[in-house]
C-alpha cells in the first residue's frame, strides 16, 4: 500500500480539528443558556460568564415551573404531540401499506394524489379559511388534523413495506388471514424501526409547531408551548408580571435567566428522546429523500 | 398464478364481450382488496380535505371573497387581485427580498452541506464520526422559536455575549437585529447553522455507496485525498446533488417564513419582508383573504415553473432529472 504522505496527515489533523470546533459551536449556545439559567441573576448579568454558572441558583426554574401560561402551554403541546403522533403514525402506515401493494387497482392514481401534495399546496389563506369553515378555530383539533398526513412520511413507510418479503403475506393468506389481520398482526410488529422514525419526526413537528397556534388559536389559554415561549422570550417581564412576580424584587431572578430557563425546559423533551431514536432516523431520512 | 386465472376466466365467458369481462375482473379485484381500500380510505380522505380543498380554495384569488357568502358564491373579478398585489407600493421590494434571501441561502448553504459531507466522509475514526454526526443533526430538531430566542439573547446590544466579546476588543455595542445591513446575513448563517448537519445525511448515504475500487485505482494513479474527492467522490454523487438542487430551486421563494417571522421587526422590513410574511400580515391579520391567496399563488407558480425549467435543463445536459 501507499503510505500516508505528510500532506494527508496535515489534512486529517485539520479536518479533525475543524470537526471538534464545529461540534463545540453546535453545543455551546445550549450549554451557555443552561449555565446562565442556573446562575444567580445579578452575578450573571455582570458579564464575562462563558462556561460555568456564577452563584448557582434554581430560582429561574421555580419561576418557570410556577408560570401558569408556561405550564398550560406545556400541557397543550404534550396532548397535541401524543395524540397527533399516534394518529399520524397509524394513518400514515395504513395509507402507505395499501399503496405498497402492486396488485391494488388504482394504485398509480392514489400515489399521484399523494405525491402531488408535495409539489403544490393551497397555502396559508385557504387553509385558514378551511379551518374556519370547519368550525375548528380555537380547538386542539386545528393543531393536530391539518398536518396529520404528509406525503413524504407515506413514501418513507411505503419503501419500508416494499422491503418486507411477500412470502410472509402469502403464508398468512394460506392460514386464512385477511389483509387487515396481516397488516395488524404481521406488518406493524415488523415495522417498529420505521414507525419509531416517523414517530420521532412527527412528534418533533408537533412539539415545535408554532405556526398552527398563531394561525388558528386566539384564546391564549389554549396556546401551545412554542407560542407561549415566543411570548416569554420576546417579553419576559410582562409574562412574569401577569402572575404578580416583579423581577426587580425577586432575588436571583432576571428576565434573562427566566427566558433561558424556559428555553431549556422546552428543549428538554427533545433532548431526552433524541438519543434513543437517533440511530433509526438517518436511515428513514435517506429512504424518503433518495427514492422521493 | 394470476395469468392462469385470467385465462380460465376469459375461457368461461368466451361469448361475453371483452369489456364486460374486464369489468367483472375489476369488480372482483375491488372485492378481493376491500380491506386494503379500507386501510387507504382515511389517508385519502384526510388529503382531500386538508390538502386538496385548500387548493380549490385558491380560486378566491380570482374572486372578491366575501366571508358571509363563502368561496363558491363570491363574485368573480378576474385578475383584479393580482393587479392590486402588483400595484402595492412595497411589492417590488418584497419580491426582491424573497428572492435575495432565498438565493443567498441557496448559494451559501447548498455547497456548504456538500463540503461538510466530503469532510465528514474523510473521518476515519467511526466513533468520532458518529459522535460528530449526532451533534450536528441536533439543531435540526430544535424549533425556530427556540433558535430565534437564542439568537436574540446572544445578539442583544445591552447584555448579549456577542457584544460583550466585541466589547473586549474595544468595539461599540451593535444592535444586530434592527440593523438592515446585518439582518439578511443573520438569517442566512443561522439557517445554515441549523440545517447544515441534517443536509449531509443524503450526501453521506450516497458517498457510502461509492465503489471502493475507484478510490484504490485513483490512489494507484497518485491522486491525493483532495484529488480523490474531486475526481471520484463528487462525480459519483452528482445525481444526488442535481436532484437536491432542483428541489431547492423549487423552494427558492420559501425564504424560511418561520425564521423571518420570528426574527424580524418593523425596523428591518425593508430587507426582511418576504411574500409569506406579507401574506400573513395582509391575508390573515388584515383579512384580505383574496389578496393573500393571490400572493400565495404567485409564489407557488413561480416555484413550479422553476422546478420544471431546472428539470428540463438537467435532462438536456444528459443527466437524470426528477421525472
Amino acid at each position: 500500500m501507499i503510505k500516508t504522505s505528510l500532506g494527508e496527515k496535515v489534512f486529517h489533523s485539520l479536518n479533525v480539528t475543524f470537526m471538534i470546533l464545529l461540534t463545540i459551536a453546535m453545543l455551546y449556545p445550549f450549554w451557555y443558556l443552561t449555565m446562565y439559567s442556573l446562575s444567580d441573576a445579578t452575578l450573571a448579568a455582570s458579564g464575562g460568564m462563558f462556561f460555568v454558572p456564577r452563584g448557582f441558583s434554581l430560582a429561574a426554574y421555580k419561576v418557570v415551573i410556577g408560570n401558569v401560561s408556561f405550564l398550560s402551554g406545556f400541557r397543550v403541546s404534550m396532548i397535541v404531540t401524543v395524540i397527533g403522533t399516534i394518529l399520524s403514525v397509524f394513518f400514515t402506515a395504513t395509507t402507505a401499506y395499501a399503496i405498497s401493494k402492486k396488485r391494488l387497482r388504482g394504485k398509480t392514481f392514489f400515489s399521484f394524489i399523494i405525491l402531488f401534495t408535495m409539489l403544490f399546496n393551497g397555502g396559508m389563506v385557504p387553509s385558514y379559511l378551511l379551518i374556519k369553515d370547519l368550525g375548528m378555530l380555537d380547538t386542539y383539533a386545528s393543531l393536530i388534523l391539518p398536518s396529520l398526513i404528509g406525503a413524504w412520511n407515506i413514501l418513507v413507510m411505503k419503501s419500508f413495506f416494499l422491503g418486507i418479503p411477500d412470502e410472509l403475506e402469502e403464508a398468512a393468506k394460506i392460514d386464512g388471514a385477511n389483509d387487515l389481520t396481516i397488516f395488524f398482526r404481521i406488518i406493524l410488529p415488523l415495522s417498529k424501526a420505521v414507525l419509531a422514525t416517523i414517530g420521532l419526526f412527527t412528534a418533533v413537528y408537533y412539539w415545535n409547531d408554532f405556526f398552527s397556534t398563531i394561525l388558528y388559536i386566539t384564546d391564549k389559554n389554549k396556546w401551545a408551548l412554542q407560542a407561549v415561549l415566543k411570548d416569554i422570550v420576546s417579553n419576559a417581564s410582562t409574562a412574569l408580571q401577569s402572575q404578580g412576580i416583579s423581577i426587580g424584587y425577586q432575588r436571583n431572578v432576571s428576565e434573562n435567566t427566566v427566558k433561558m430557563a424556559s428555553i431549556v425546559v422546552a428543549t428538554l423533551p427533545i433532548l431526552i428522546v433524541y438519543p434513543f431514536i437517533q440511530k433509526y432516523f438517518a436511515k428513514g431520512a435517506m429512504i424518503g429523500s433518495v427514492k422521493g | 398464478m394470476k395469468q392462469q386465472g385470467l385465462n380460465l376466466d376469459t375461457g368461461s365467458h368466451a361469448s361475453a364481450p371483452k369489456a364486460l369481462v374486464h369489468r367483472q375482473r375489476f369488480i372482483k379485484d375491488l372485492i378481493r382488496d376491500k380491506y386494503l381500500y379500507l386501510l387507504l380510505l382515511p389517508g385519502i380522505v384526510f388529503l382531500l380535505i386538508f390538502k386538496y380543498y385548500p387548493m380549490y380554495g385558491l380560486i378566491i384569488a380570482f374572486k372578491e371573497f366575501n366571508i358571509f357568502t363563502g368561496i363558491s358564491a363570491s363574485p368573480w373579478v378576474g385578475l383584479q387581485q393580482f393587479e392590486r398585489l402588483f400595484r402595492t407600493p412595497d411589492f417590488g421590494q418584497i419580491f426582491a427580498n424573497t428572492f435575495i434571501i432565498s438565493a443567498m441561502k441557496l448559494l451559501l448553504g447548498f455547497p456548504a452541506a456538500i463540503i461538510l459531507s466530503l469532510l465528514l466522509n474523510e473521518l476515519k475514526n467511526r466513533m468520532f464520526k458518529k459522535f460528530t454526526q449526532t451533534v450536528i443533526y441536533l439543531p435540526h430538531f430544535i424549533s425556530w422559536v427556540i433558535f430565534a430566542g437564542i439568537i436574540t439573547i446572544f445578539l442583544n446590544p445591552v447584555d448579549g455575549i456577542v457584544n460583550y466579546v466585541l466589547g473586549m476588543f474595544g468595539a461599540k455595542p451593535v444592535s444586530f437585529l434592527t440593523e438592515s445591513s446585518y439582518f439578511r446575513w443573520i438569517l442566512v448563517f443561522s439557517d445554515i447553522y441549523k440545517e447544515i448537519g441534517w443536509g449531509t445525511i443524503i450526501y453521506l448515504a450516497a458517498m457510502a455507496g461509492v465503489d471502493p475500487n475507484l478510490y484504490e485505482a485513483a490512489r494507484m494513479d497518485g491522486a491525493n485525498r483532495l484529488k480523490q474527492m474531486w475526481h471520484v467522490t463528487l462525480p459519483s454523487i452528482r445525481p444526488v446533488i442535481i436532484i437536491l438542487f432542483i428541489l431547492s430551486l423549487g423552494n427558492i421563494l420559501e425564504a424560511g417564513f418561520m425564521q423571518i417571522f420570528l426574527l424580524y421587526n418593523p425596523l428591518v422590513y425593508d430587507v426582511a419582508d418576504v411574500i409569506d410574511t406579507y401574506v400573513y400580515r395582509k391575508g390573515i391579520l388584515e383579512s384580505n383573504y383574496s389578496l393573500g391567496a393571490a400572493a400565495g399563488i404567485f409564489k407557488s407558480v413561480i416555484a413550479l415553473v422553476l422546478i420544471v425549467l431546472a428539470n428540463q435543463f438537467v435532462k438536456k445536459t444528459g443527466n437524470e432529472g426528477l421525472w
